[in-house]
C-alpha cells in the first residue's frame, strides 16, 4: 500500500509538532551551553511559545471533520475540544512546574521536555484513529510521565509511585495490547472506522472480539482509575510532584475519556451480548464512587485526599459514560461526559495548584491542620481554594455543580437513576472532607508557626483565574454547554 | 427589575462592605440593610393582593437547553416571608453592635450575601435557580456558625451543611426527573414551577414505588430536614447554641422558613395525591415534633437550647397546619411562619443580650432578674407570651389557626397538638419564672443595691467577671438593655401586638393565594401574570 500524505496533514497535526519543536529548543540551548541550565523563566516562555502556538495551530481546524494520514488520525469535534483542554492543562502544569518547590532547578528543561511531550501522547492519543495510534500516544505519555515522578527532588516516596506506577502502568498497557491482537486477530484492522461500523455485529457473533474489546476498555479504566483499577492512584499522586499530578490527575483523564467516548460512539453497550459487561460497569462504578469518597474521608494527607477525590469523580464521570452507552450514544451522555471533562479539569488543576504553593519542601505532604489560620494570613489564596472545593462538592454557582447536574440528567433521562442516587451519596460524603479544608483555614487558628507560602505571581496568577472560571462556568455555563454539544454532536 | 434588585442587592452591599474602611463598616451596613428593607416595602404598592398569579415576574433564559430559566416572581406565599427578611437584616446588624468583635468585615459579607440566598429562595419560579439559591445560602451560614460561633461550633457547622446537602441533593435527582417528565407530558423541557404544576405524575394509592410517591419523598425530605422536623432536627440544636446571635436569629428566622415555604410551593401543589395520602404521616411527626420539642425544652439548663427546642416545636406546629390540607390549617401554617420569625427571633436577641454581659447562658445562674433590669425584663415576657401564644399576641392567632385545622383534619392529632400548647407554656412560664424571679442568681447580685450602684460604672467590665466565673462578686455587672437594644426589640414587640389584634392586615395579602392553593390542590395551576 503506498501512503501518501500532503501539507494539510502537516498542517493538522500542526499543535503536536509545534508541542515537540518547542520542547527541544531549550534542551538543544542546555546541550550547546555545555549542560549549563538557563534561566528557567527564558525555558517557560519557550514553552509557553510551543503551547499557545498550539493552541492556535488547532482553532481552525475546529467545525469540520478531518483526517490526515491515509485516516490514522481524526480530527473532529471531540478531538478538538479534548485537544483544548489538554493543552490549557499542560500551560497551566508548567507554571506550576516551574514555581514548584519538588522541581530540580537543575534539570527544570528536562521536566519541560518530558512534560511537553507527555502533551504530544495525550494529543496522540484523542486524535488516533488507529489502534495502534491510540497504544503509541498512551506509551507515550505514560513513559513521559514515570520519568518525571522519579525526578521529583524528593528522594523516597516519588521514587517508589514511579516504580509503582511503572509496573502498573506496563501491566496495564499489555492488557490494553493483548486486546488490540485480538481485535486485529478477528477483524484483521485496527482502522477504528472499520471496527466501529462493525463493532455492533462483531460483538454479538464473535467471542474472541468481544475479549479483544473488553480488556481494550479495561486498559483505559485502569488510566482513569476506575474500580479495582484505581489502586495505584492514590500512592502515584501523593508520591508524584504536585505539578505532575495536577498534570496527571487532569490530562491524563481528559485524553482517555475522550477516546473511551470514541469507542462508546459506537454503540456497543446496545449490544445484548455486551449487557452483562455494562451491568458489570454499573457496579464498578458504584464502588468506584464509594470507594473514592469513603477513602477521601479517612485521609490525613491532603494530596492523598484529593486523590481519592479523582478516583471518586472518575466515578461520577463514568456514569455519563454509561448513559451515553445504552442510551444508543445519547448525545445528553456523551456532552456530559465531556462538560465533566472540563469543570473537573479546571477544579482539580486549580486544587492542586494551591497545594503546591503551600508546600514548603519538596518532600512536605500537607496534612489538614497545616491549613489552619490560612485565611487571615493569605485571604485570596484561602478564597480561591474555597471555591475550588466548592465547585469540586457540586454547590452551585459553580461549574462543578452544573458538571454533575448534566451527569446525573443523562442517568436519570437514560433510567439510571440509580446509578445518579449513588452519584449523590458519595456527594454527600464528600462534602465532609472538601469542607475539613475550609473549616481549617477560616475557623482555626495555627498550633504552630506556619510555613511560608510561595506566592510565586504565576502560579498565584494561575489559581486565581482558575477560581475566576469556575464561578464564570457556573454562572454562565449554557455557552460552554453550546461548545460542547457541538463538538460531540459530530462524533455521535 | 424590583424582585432582581431586591436578590442582588445584598450582593452589592457586600462588595461595598469589602471596600470600606473597618471603622464604618457597622454604620453603613445598617444604612444600607435599611435602605434593602425599605425597598422591599415598594412591594406594598406593586403587589396586588387580590390576584393569586404569579406577579412581577422577571424571565431570561439560563440554560435554554433544560428548559431552565431566571424565573422570578411573587405571590401571596412568598410575599410575607420577603418582607420578614429584608426586615430582619438591620435588626440583625443592630443586634450584632457589640456581639461581634472579630472579623466585623467578613461578618457583614457573609450576612449580606446570606440575605440575597434568602430571598432569592423565596422568589425563584425555576427548580434549579431555587436549588441554586437553596444550597448557596448554606455557605454564608455556615461560615458565621463555623468563624463566630461557640465552642462546639466546628462541628455544630459541619452538621448543619451535611444534614441540608444530603436532603437537597436527592431533591437535586427529584427535580431533573420532573425536568424530563415535562418533556414527556408538555413537550418541551422545562424547569419552571408552574410547569411542575401542570404535570400529571402517576400515583397509585397504597403502593410505595409509585412515581408520585418516590418524588413527593425525595422533596419532603429535603424540605423537612430543613423544617426540622421530627426526627431529622438533630442538627437544629446544636447549630442554634453554637451559632452567634445574628447567626441564630437568621437561622430560626428565616432560613427554617425556606423548608416550610419548599413544602407549600411545591410538594403540596406538585404531588397532591401523595401528599394527601401522605398527610397523616407528616401530621403525625409534627405532632410529635411539638410534644417531643416541647418536653426536651423542658430540662434543658441552658436558655439559648431550650429556645432551640421551642424551635422545633413550633415548626411542628407549621407542618401540622399545612398537612391539615385546610384553609385554617394553611393560612395558620403561614402565619405562625412569621410568628416563629418574629419571636423566636426575639428570644434569641433577648438570649444573646444577656449572653454578651454575663457569658453564661445557664438558667441556673440567674433568679431575680426581674428586679435589676425591668425593661429587659418586661421584654422578654411579651415574647414569651407570643411564644405560649396568649391571647392579644400574634402567637395566639397562629396557633388558634392550626389547631382549628388540626381538629378539622383529624381530632386526635388535634388533641395532641393542644396538650402540646400546654407543654410550651409550661417550659417557657417555668423558665421565666427561674430567670426573673425568686432569689437572686450567682450572676445577678444579692441585694437590693445591685441596681443602683452598679449602672454605667462597671459596665465595661463584664468581660473580666465573665473570665472568672468562680468570682462571687457580680453586684457589678450591668444587666439592663441600653438605648440601642430597645431599638432593636421595639420593631419586635410592636409586630407581636399588631399581628395579634389585627392579623388582616397581614393575612389579606395572603388569602387569595392560600385559598387558591387549598381549593384547587389537585388541580393547582398558578397564572403568570405579565
Amino acid at each position: 500500500m503506498e501512503i501518501q500524505f500532503g501539507l494539510i496533514d502537516f498542517l493538522l497535526v500542526a499543535p503536536a509538532v509545534a508541542l515537540f519543536v518547542m520542547s527541544c529548543v531549550p534542551l538543544l540551548i542546555k546541550v550547546m551551553r555545555g549542560n549549563q541550565e538557563q534561566n528557567t523563566m527564558a525555558t517557560l516562555v519557550y514553552a509557553y511559545t510551543g503551547v499557545f502556538a498550539a493552541m492556535g495551530f488547532c482553532l481552525p481546524t475546529i467545525g469540520a471533520t478531518r483526517t490526515a494520514f491515509e485516516g490514522a488520525l481524526v480530527f473532529d469535534g471531540v478531538s478538538a475540544f479534548a485537544t483544548i483542554v489538554i493543552l490549557f492543562c499542560t500551560a497551566v502544569a508548567l507554571t506550576f512546574a516551574r514555581d514548584s518547590q519538588s522541581t530540580n532547578p537543575k534539570q527544570f528543561t528536562e521536566t519541560v521536555f518530558l512534560m511537553m511531550n507527555a502533551a504530544v501522547g495525550m494529543l496522540t492519543m484523542v486524535w488516533a484513529n488507529d489502534l495502534i495510534i491510540v497504544f503509541v500516544g498512551l506509551e507515550l505519555f505514560s513513559l513521559c510521565l514515570y520519568m518525571m515522578i522519579a525526578m521529583s527532588l524528593e528522594e523516597k516516596v516519588s521514587k517508589e509511585a514511579a516504580f509503582k506506577y511503572f509496573i502498573l502502568g506496563s501491566f496495564a498497557s499489555a492488557l490494553m495490547l493483548y486486546g488490540i491482537s485480538f481485535i486485529y486477530g478477528t477483524v484483521g484492522s485496527t482502522y477504528l472506522p472499520e471496527l466501529l461500523s462493525s463493532t455492533q455485529n462483531l460483538l454479538a457473533t464473535n467471542r474472541l472480539f468481544l475479549l479483544g474489546f473488553v480488556l481494550l476498555i479495561v486498559g483505559l479504566l485502569f488510566k482513569a482509575a476506575v474500580f479495582p483499577f484505581h489502586a495505584w492512584a492514590p500512592d502515584v499522586y501523593q508520591g508524584a510532584p504536585t505539578p505532575l499530578t495536577a498534570f496527571m490527575a487532569t490530562g491524563v483523564k481528559a485524553a482517555t475519556l475522550a477516546f473511551f467516548l470514541r469507542l462508546v460512539a459506537s454503540q456497543a453497550f446496545t449490544v445484548e451480548r455486551f449487557w452483562p459487561f455494562v451491568d458489570v460497569m454499573q457496579w464498578m462504578i458504584v464502588l468506584t464512587i464509594l470507594i473514592g469518597n469513603v477513602g477521601a474521608f479517612r485521609q490525613r494527607s491532603l494530596k492523598r485526599m484529593l486523590a481519592y477525590s479523582s478516583i471518586a469523580h472518575s466515578g461520577y464521570v463514568m456514569i455519563g459514560m454509561i448513559a451515553a452507552g445504552i442510551g444508543g450514544a445519547s448525545m445528553l451522555g456523551a456532552t456530559g461526559v465531556m462538560f465533566y471533562i472540563v469543570s473537573y479539569a479546571i477544579m482539580t488543576i486549580g486544587a492542586f495548584g494551591v497545594l503546591h504553593m503551600l508546600e514548603p519542601r519538596p518532600d512536605s505532604d500537607l496534612t489538614v491542620e497545616d491549613l489552619r489560620g490560612l485565611a487571615a494570613r493569605k485571604p485570596w489564596l484561602a478564597l480561591a481554594l474555597t471555591v475550588l472545593l466548592l465547585s469540586l462538592t457540586g454547590i452551585p454557582p459553580t461549574v462543578g455543580f452544573f458538571g454533575k447536574f448534566f451527569l446525573f440528567s443523562a442517568a436519570v433521562k437514560q433510567g439510571l437513576i440509580w446509578l445518579a442516587v449513588w452519584g449523590v451519596i458519595g456527594s454527600i460524603i464528600s462534602v465532609y472532607y472538601y469542607l475539613r479544608p475550609v473549616v481549617a483555614m477560616y475557623m482555626e487558628e495555627p498550633v504552630i508557626a506556619p510555613a511560608q507560602v510561595n506566592m510565586r505571581p504565576l502560579s498565584y496568577f494561575a489559581v486565581s483565574f482558575l477560581a475566576l472560571l469556575v464561578l464564570v462556568f457556573g454562572i454562565a455555563s449554557e455557552p460552554l454547554y453550546q461548545v460542547v454539544l457541538a463538538s460531540v454532536a459530530k462524533v455521535f | 427589575m424590583l424582585l432582581s434588585l431586591l436578590i442582588f442587592l445584598p450582593v452589592l452591599f457586600a462588595l461595598i462592605v469589602a471596600m470600606l474602611p473597618e471603622k464604618v463598616i457597622r454604620p453603613a451596613s445598617l444604612l444600607m440593610s435599611l435602605l434593602h428593607f425599605a425597598l422591599s416595602l415598594v412591594l406594598f404598592y406593586r403587589f396586588n393582593p387580590s390576584s393569586a398569579g404569579l406577579q412581577l415576574i422577571e424571565k431570561t433564559p439560563w440554560l435554554p437547553t433544560f428548559g431552565v430559566n431566571y424565573f422570578v416572581g411573587i405571590d401571596g406565599i412568598s410575599f410575607w416571608l420577603v418582607i420578614l427578611s429584608t426586615f430582619l437584616t438591620p435588626l440583625v446588624v443592630l443586634g450584632s453592635w457589640t456581639a461581634i468583635t472579630e472579623k466585623i468585615r467578613s461578618f457583614h459579607i457573609c450576612l449580606f450575601l446570606l440575605s440575597s440566598a434568602m430571598i432569592g429562595t423565596f422568589l425563584a419560579l425555576d427548580a434549579i435557580l431555587f436549588y441554586a439559591f437553596f444550597e448557596a445560602s448554606l455557605i454564608p451560614m455556615y461560615f458565621m456558625v463555623g468563624v463566630w460561633g461557640g465552642a462546639r461550633r466546628l462541628y455544630a457547622t459541619m452538621k448543619f451543611f451535611i444534614y441540608t446537602m444530603a436532603g437537597s441533593l436527592f431533591m437535586l435527582v427529584a427535580i431533573i426527573a420532573l425536568i424530563f417528565m415535562t418533556q414527556e407530558q408538555l413537550g418541551t423541557m422545562s424547569a419552571s414551577i408552574p410547569d411542575f404544576y401542570k404535570l400529571q405524575i402517576p400515583f397509585v394509592a397504597g403502593d410505595l414505588l409509585n412515581t408520585q410517591t418516590i418524588l413527593f419523598f425525595a422533596f419532603a425530605l429535603a424540605f423537612a430536614i430543613k423544617v426540622p422536623m421530627f426526627p431529622v432536627h438533630t442538627w437544629l440544636p446544636d447549630a442554634h447554641v453554637e451559632a452567634p446571635t445574628p447567626g441564630s436569629v437568621i437561622l430560626a428566622a428565616v432560613m427554617l422558613k425556606m423548608g416550610t415555604y419548599g413544602f407549600l410551593r411545591f410538594v403540596l401543589p406538585i404531588f397532591p395525591l401523595a401528599a394527601e395520602y401522605w398527610a397523616w404521616l407528616f401530621m403525625l411527626l409534627g405532632v410529635i415534633g411539638i410534644i417531643y420539642g416541647a418536653l426536651v425544652a423542658m430540662v434543658q439548663p441552658d436558655i439559648k437550647k431550650l429556645v432551640a427546642y421551642s424551635s422545633v416545636s413550633h415548626m411542628g406546629y407549621v407542618m401540622l397546619g399545612i398537612f391539615a390540607l385546610n384553609i385554617y390549617g394553611v393560612t395558620g401554617g403561614l402565619y405562625q411562619m412569621l410568628n416563629h420569625g418574629i419571636s423566636t427571633g426575639a428570644l434569641f436577641l433577648l438570649v444573646g443580650m444577656l449572653y454578651e454581659r454575663t457569658h453564661s447562658r445557664q438558667i441556673a445562674d440567674y433568679g431575680g432578674l426581674a428586679k435589676v433590669a425591668p425593661i429587659y425584663t418586661i421584654a422578654f415576657i411579651i415574647v414569651t407570651f407570643s411564644s405560649i401564644a396568649v391571647p392579644l399576641t400574634n402567637g395566639f392567632i397562629g396557633e388558634f389557626l392550626i389547631l382549628l385545622g388540626g381538629f378539622e383534619a383529624n381530632k386526635i392529632f388535634g388533641g395532641f397538638a393542644v396538650l402540646g400548647v400546654i407543654l410550651g407554656a409550661v417550659y417557657m412560664l417555668w423558665a421565666v419564672k427561674r430567670i426573673f424571679f425568686g432569689a437572686p442568681g450567682k450572676l445577678v447580685g444579692g441585694g437590693g443595691d445591685t441596681g443602683h450602684g452598679g449602672h454605667g460604672v462597671h459596665a465595661g467590665h463584664g468581660h473580666g467577671h465573665a473570665a472568672h466565673g468562680s468570682h462571687d462578686d457580680h453586684s457589678g455587672l450591668d444587666l439592663e438593655i441600653g438605648a440601642r437594644e430597645m431599638f432593636v426589640l421595639a420593631p419586635l414587640v410592636i409586630l407581636i401586638f399588631w399581628m395579634g389584634l389585627f392579623p388582616s392586615d397581614f393575612l389579606n395579602w395572603s388569602k387569595a393565594s392560600l385559598d387558591h392553593l387549598v381549593q384547587n390542590r389537585t388541580n393547582y395551576q398558578l397564572n403568570v401574570e405579565e
